[in-house]
């Protein structure tokens, strides 16, 4: 993966794949303690003890049809953190849902770029029609600021059965998207 | 900034659009977004779809996305889905095969054979 962005898009895959029916998403930058956050969340079908001990196994994959076990999603982004003085935390409740925490130093020279969010967002949304997805971006610094938050749930009880691909709706998200990562400036590419 | 309103006045046109067709989605597309997709660029891939979707206007497509199926070794993988017609799987995908793929099949209705891993019933 060449960008955050990529490994969130990936770990909103594994949620969706969980049946989870809402997905979080929260961007934190506190320039302040040099921390960057991602956060994701779920009410999808959780991991037993077991499981959630194997999902930071590369050589791990909880997809029966495939014939190389191995699972690289969660290992690689949790190596990734890990080498910026960062950390990655995973909690599951089988029932329940996951919860994801990784934390870069923000101004760790290793770090990689958050990346294209806004093409993941709309990648996600669109592509997962039937999950509501809840986005908070938050920036801080000394004298700034800065938030922005999106949920699709209100988006969708205003276009009752117009589908989420008709295709002033796209532009619509795309937008409301773009404007929200401007504000918070977290544009990295 | 963008409101809610906005999208009162699309629903409003979409509905009096859909009263003109007989039905509703025609064409459904879906792309295969698991690690080693993502990895090899189907996030921009699944980005032109929408692109397309939303410059020429199709009305009658839908698209989605789903996990690996076992075919890493031509992700990107997108299939294309219609009613009454075989399913059509094109692999590696890059954005300009992605528009190949719309303006061919999508719009033309013609398979763009040079892309073509499988068809299947």
């Amino acid at each position: 993966m060449q960008d955050i962005s990529l490994h969130l898009l990936d770990i909103i895959e594994n949620s969706a794949r969980a049946k989870a029916k809402n997905i979080y998403l929260d961007v934190i930058i506190d320039e302040e303690s040099d921390k960057i956050e991602f956060l994701v969340k779920d009410d999808g079908t959780g991991m037993d003890a077991e499981t959630l001990k194997n999902a930071q196994n590369p050589f791990y994959t909880s997809k029966a049809e495939r014939v190389k076990k191995v699972g690289l999603g969660i290992p690689l982004f949790a190596q990734n953190a890990e080498l910026c003085e960062g950390s990655f935390q995973l909690e599951s409740e089988l029932g329940k849902g996951t919860n994801l925490i990784a934390t870069f130093k923000y101004s760790h020279i290793d770090r990689m770029p958050i990346g294209n969010l806004k093409d993941t967002l709309i990648s996600a949304i669109i592509g997962h029609a039937e999950v509501d997805f809840w986005v908070q971006l938050t920036h801080s610094g000394v004298g700034k600021s800065l938030e922005w938050s999106f949920n699709t749930a209100e988006i969708k009880a205003e276009l009752g059965d117009i589908p989420l691909t008709y295709p002033d709706v796209i532009q619509y998200i795309d937008e409301n998207i773009n404007d929200g990562i401007k504000k918070t400036e977290m544009e990295e590419n | 900034m963008k409101t809610l309103a906005e999208l009162r006045k699309i629903r409003e046109q979409a509905q009096a659009d859909m009263k003109l067709r007989a039905s509703g989605s025609r064409v459904k597309v879906i792309v295969g977004m698991g690690t080693s997709g993502i990895a090899m660029g189907a996030r921009e891939v699944m980005k032109t779809f929408l692109d397309e979707i939303s410059k020429r206007g199709l009305k009658d497509v839908i698209v989605t996305q789903t996990g690996e199926k076992g075919l890493s070794s031509v992700e990107p993988v997108v299939d294309i889905v219609e009613e009454g017609k075989d399913t059509v799987t094109y692999g590696n995908m890059s954005p300009d095969k992605a528009r190949q793929v719309v303006v061919e099949h999508i719009v033309n209705g013609n398979i763009a054979a040079d892309h073509v891993v499988s068809t299947k019933k």
